[in-house]
This record gives C-alpha cells, structure tokens and sequence, in this order.
C-alpha cells in the first residue's frame, strides 16, 4: 500500500515532468523492465486526461450557467415559442412542408400549361364576324356589325344589317363564299359590292365542320358576273408563301398582306392554314389569294390574343364543299372559273380586278 | 429571430480565435447570440427551457472540443454547425424518450455531424464516469480532489483548509484519496 502511494506520487511527478532527469532516466527503466509499472504509468495517463477533461468541461459549464443566468429565458420563450395561434403555429411547424407543397403546386401548374402550351395554341379561336351585342368595337372578332344605313340603297330601304362578314363569288352564275359562322341563324342575308349595290342571298349549302357557307344571289337585279378573275387552288400551300385578302372590316373594302406562317390552324388544325394577315372583325369569309391570283384560303378567325395569329380555311376543303353539294339541289351548277387573270399583275390591279367579286355580307336576325 | 438577437452575433472567426484562447468574452457573445435560436428550435419542437439549456451547453462544448483539437475549418457558418449539432442532439433524446421524431420543424440548414457528435458520446461517457467515481468516493477525498484538480488549488491551500500539520500529510491524503478514485473509475 504505501510502495503503490509512492508510485503514485512517481507517476504523476513523471507525467508532469517534475522528475529531475536522473530520476527520471531510473523510473523509465523501472517502466522497461516491469510491465506492471508501465500499465500503471499508462492507466494513469488516461485517468488524468480523463480529470482534465472533465475539469474543462466543469468550468465551461459552470461559466455558460453563470451566462445562462443573466438570460431572460421566460421572455425569450414567449417570444420565441409556439404561438397560442393554431394557425401561426401551423405555419411555423410546417413551413418546410407548406413551401415545399406549394412548389410542388407551382410546378405542376408549370408543366401542366406548358403541356397545353406545347399541344395547344394559347388563347382562344375567335370568329371573324362583326357582331355589334357581343363585341362592340372588339378587334378580336371578325364579324363587323353593320349599323350604318349610309351604305344601304335607300330604293331598297334595307334595315341596317346586324352582322356583318366578307364573301366572294366562287362562280360567274352567281354562288357566293364565306364562312358558316357569319351566316348561322341569319333571317335574310344581303351582299353588297363596292359600289353599294345589295343584293339579296339565300344559302345553298353550309358545313359548321368546316366552317364553309355557300350562298346564291337571288335578287331580279342580278343576272350573273363577268367571267371571275382567279381560281381555287388544288394544292397545298407552302410556309411563307406570300399572300393577301381583301375584305369588309368596315364599310369600304380593306386589303391585308402577308404570308402563310404554317400549314395547320387552330389547334393544329389541318383544315386551315394560320397566316400572318391583319384581319378583323369583319374579315371572315375574306378570300385569300396568292400572288399569282389563285384563291388558297378563306379567312375564317383570328386567336384572340392580342397579336394573335389569323387562320383561314384551306382551298381544299372549299373545293370539297362545292362538289359536295347534291347536284339537285341546284339550279345552276357552280363552275369553278379555270382561267385566272391575276396572275403577273401589280397589287393594285389585282385589288382593282378583285373588288367586284368581294362583297360585304350583311346578316339580319331579329 | 428577430434582427437585434442577429446583429449582436459574434463573427465565427471572432469565436474561433475566443475559444483558442479561452476567451469568456468570447463564451459570453457565442452563449447570449445563439441560445435564442435553439430555443426557439426547441420549444417548437416537443422541448422546454431545460432541454434547450441542456442541448445548446451540449453542442457549445462540442463546438469547444472541435476547435481545441484543431480541425475545425470555418467551411460552413458557425450558426449552421451550431444549428446541426443541436439538431442532431435533440432528435437523440426525443428517440430515446420515445417521442415522435418525424415532423422535425428546421429553422436553418442542416450539416452532417454525427462524426464530431460520435466523438462527443465517447468523450461524454469517460466524462460521465469520471463524475460517477467522484461522487461515490465520499468526504473529505470528493473535496480534496475537487481541489486540487478542478480548482486548482495549491497543496499548501488545501492543508490549510482541511486543518493538516505540514503539506505533506495533506499530498499523502491526497495520493490515498485518488487511488480510491482510480480504482472506482476503473472498476465501474
């Protein structure tokens, strides 16, 4: 017992290096040579640095309790803890998980429109009929409503049209194009050309389909036309060809510009080609010709958006229309005119040969 | 957190170079700039004042021992180590108390550091059983020991205290009552 009390002291004056170097050099010779001292030596080592650890960790608690003490805990807690509020408590406890859901709603909406933006043109298809009820001066809707008695013949003491759209002669005997929208639900239906002229019409044929509208003069004024000016086009027609309408967006005709901007329509429609035309209400039903004067379109509607693109319904579909009429339903067969003298005129002249077969239609319902 | 508790923040190299040189200075900025956080961590997480005390001391001395070995590198914000470290701490305990763990509210971005926590146990057990030893060593050695160790009290001051004829009957009490220590320590 006492030897092991002087070891101790040994062994701690060794670790602290209070051994003069001759004792020192004696004790590490004791340590070799006797393995019960060196397990000691080192199980003291441990058990100091163990103490020493435990004194720092001691004294920094004892210092952040001394700290802790000048804190304001009660205070802070009210402060800082639960809201007596369910709600504001809610928040705070699942702010991670409501940011996180919300984004997830965020996202989702992303995708989901921008699935629709991929498969779908946004905005919606607005007819290009000018009706004075619905749309006022609206430049979204192609049907102009007619509410001038200036251009009406006042012999004929026509009422003001209600609706109004273009159309044009698609056969010397008096067939006229435009859309089905312009004409749908209509009571009587007038045509009036550039000079002021009404005449009165009777649809022959309609198909909402295709959005297409076949109507015949039937006025004892009208004999027939001169032979018409262009053609319909049996083919198709390529992006950027350049092309142009003339039509009754208000009471004088008015001529748009510009070219096929792509093959489908609305919604990727392959009935009609989407233009880059300015057209407006009033236009539907405007023809749409090439450079060489063939007809490859009717303008049918415009997206409403602003700046939104105009469609138009491919020749194709108007030519299918006219050999899709019973053949006894008619009186007079509609001949497609196959000679086209447009072609390699200017502009100007082409408007000027043009404007006699573009009329304005003027739609009466009650 | 409101914006006064934020701004009376120490730097994290102003805490660093407090710590490396025992600053209390520096113990007094860090304790005062990041125990509302915690406590604010832990109320909204199943806990009390005495929990939050006991978690931020906890990772206040982890902080400690990370910095005094030497491998503490400012790669992250202290309030973010701090942050985690008490994080990881309290998730322990709500386990071993058997409360629910899941639904954990984060106030702030949380770091890995189950690595300096894992070395922080080991150090908290030796600790543990030291503080066991000693409490069952019993007068007059608890005190002698407490001392001369923790206090640092001279063997001269500690003969007086205790009323010893010379210094050497009190190193030699000394000497009895720490291999009753050592071998509680190392029997237990």
């Amino acid at each position: 017992m006492r030897r092991d009390l002087e070891l101790d002291a040994i062994i701690e004056d060794y670790l602290s290096g209070k051994l003069s170097p001759a004792e020192r050099d004696a004790f590490e010779q004791l340590r070799n040579n006797d393995p019960e001292v060196d397990s000691k030596v080192v199980a003291h080592k441990f058990f100091m640095e163990t103490m020493n650890d435990y004194a720092t960790q001691r004294s920094l608690k004892d210092k952040m309790d001394h700290i802790h003490a000048t804190i304001d805990v009660d205070a802070l807690s009210a402060k800082l803890g639960p809201h007596p509020s369910k709600i504001v408590n809610f928040w705070r406890r699942n702010r991670l998980g409501i940011a996180v859901a919300a984004s997830f709603v965020i996202l989702c909406s992303m995708v989901v429109e921008n699935y629709f933006r991929q498969s779908k043109q946004v905005g919606s298809y607005e007819q290009l009929d000018r009706k004075i009820e619905k749309v006022k001066r609206s430049q979204d809707n192609l049907i102009r409503t007619v509410n001038s008695a200036a251009v009406a013949d006042p012999k004929k003491s026509l009422k003001p049209g209600s609706f109004g759209g273009t159309g044009f002669a698609i056969s010397a005997n008096g067939y006229v194009l435009t859309n089905y929208h312009v004409i749908s639900g209509a009571d009587s239906l007038y045509l009036q050309n550039n000079n002021g002229e009404s005449f009165r019409a009777t649809p022959v044929f309609t198909d909402s389909q295709n959005d297409i509208a076949i109507l015949k003069i039937a006025d004892k004024n009208f004999s027939s036309f001169a032979a018409l000016p262009y053609t319909l086009k049996k083919g198709k027609t390529g992006i950027g060809e350049v092309v142009y309408t003339l039509g009754f967006p208000k009471d004088d005709a008015v001529l748009g510009e510009g070219y096929v901007s792509s093959v489908t329509g609305f919604n990727s429609d392959s009935i009609q080609y989407q233009v880059a035309v300015q057209v407006n209400p009033g236009n539907s039903g405007g023809p749409l010709l090439d450079n060489a004067g063939n007809i490859v379109g009717m303008i049918s509607g415009k997206d409403n958006r602003p700046d939104g693109a105009a469609f138009a319904v491919k020749s194709k579909y108007i030519m299918e229309a006219i050999n899709s009429i019973p053949s006894d339903s008619l009186n007079k067969k509609i001949s497609v005119s196959k000679r086209n003298l447009l072609s390699g005129l200017k502009r100007t002249q082409q408007v000027e040969k043009l404007q006699d077969y573009v009329f304005m239609v003027k739609v009466y319902k009650d | 957190m409101n914006k006064a508790l934020n701004s009376s923040l120490p730097t994290d190299r102003e805490v660093v170079l407090g710590i490396l040189n025992n600053s209390d200075e520096t113990l007094n900025k860090l304790y005062l700039g990041y125990f509302p956080m915690i406590l604010q961590f832990i109320l909204n997480n199943n806990g009390d004042e005495d929990d939050a005390k006991d978690v931020f001391q906890e990772s206040v001395i982890v902080l400690y021992n990370k910095i005094k070995s030497g491998d503490f590198e400012l790669s992250s914000k202290l309030k973010t180590y701090i942050y985690s470290v008490c994080r990881r701490i309290w998730l322990k305990r709500l386990a071993q108390n058997h409360k629910k763990t899941t639904n954990i509210s984060d106030y702030e971005d949380v770091l890995v550091v189950d690595d300096d926590l894992e070395k922080h146990d080991e150090q908290d057990q030796r600790l543990m059983k030291m503080n066991e030893a000693l409490e069952g060593l019993g007068e007059p050695c608890k005190t002698i020991i407490q001392d001369f160790y923790l206090n640092n009290l001279s063997m001269q001051d500690i003969s007086e205290k205790f009323g010893y004829t010379n210094t050497d009957n009190a190193k030699t009490q000394k000497y009895k009552c720490l291999q009753r220590l050592k071998k509680i320590f190392f029997n237990s």
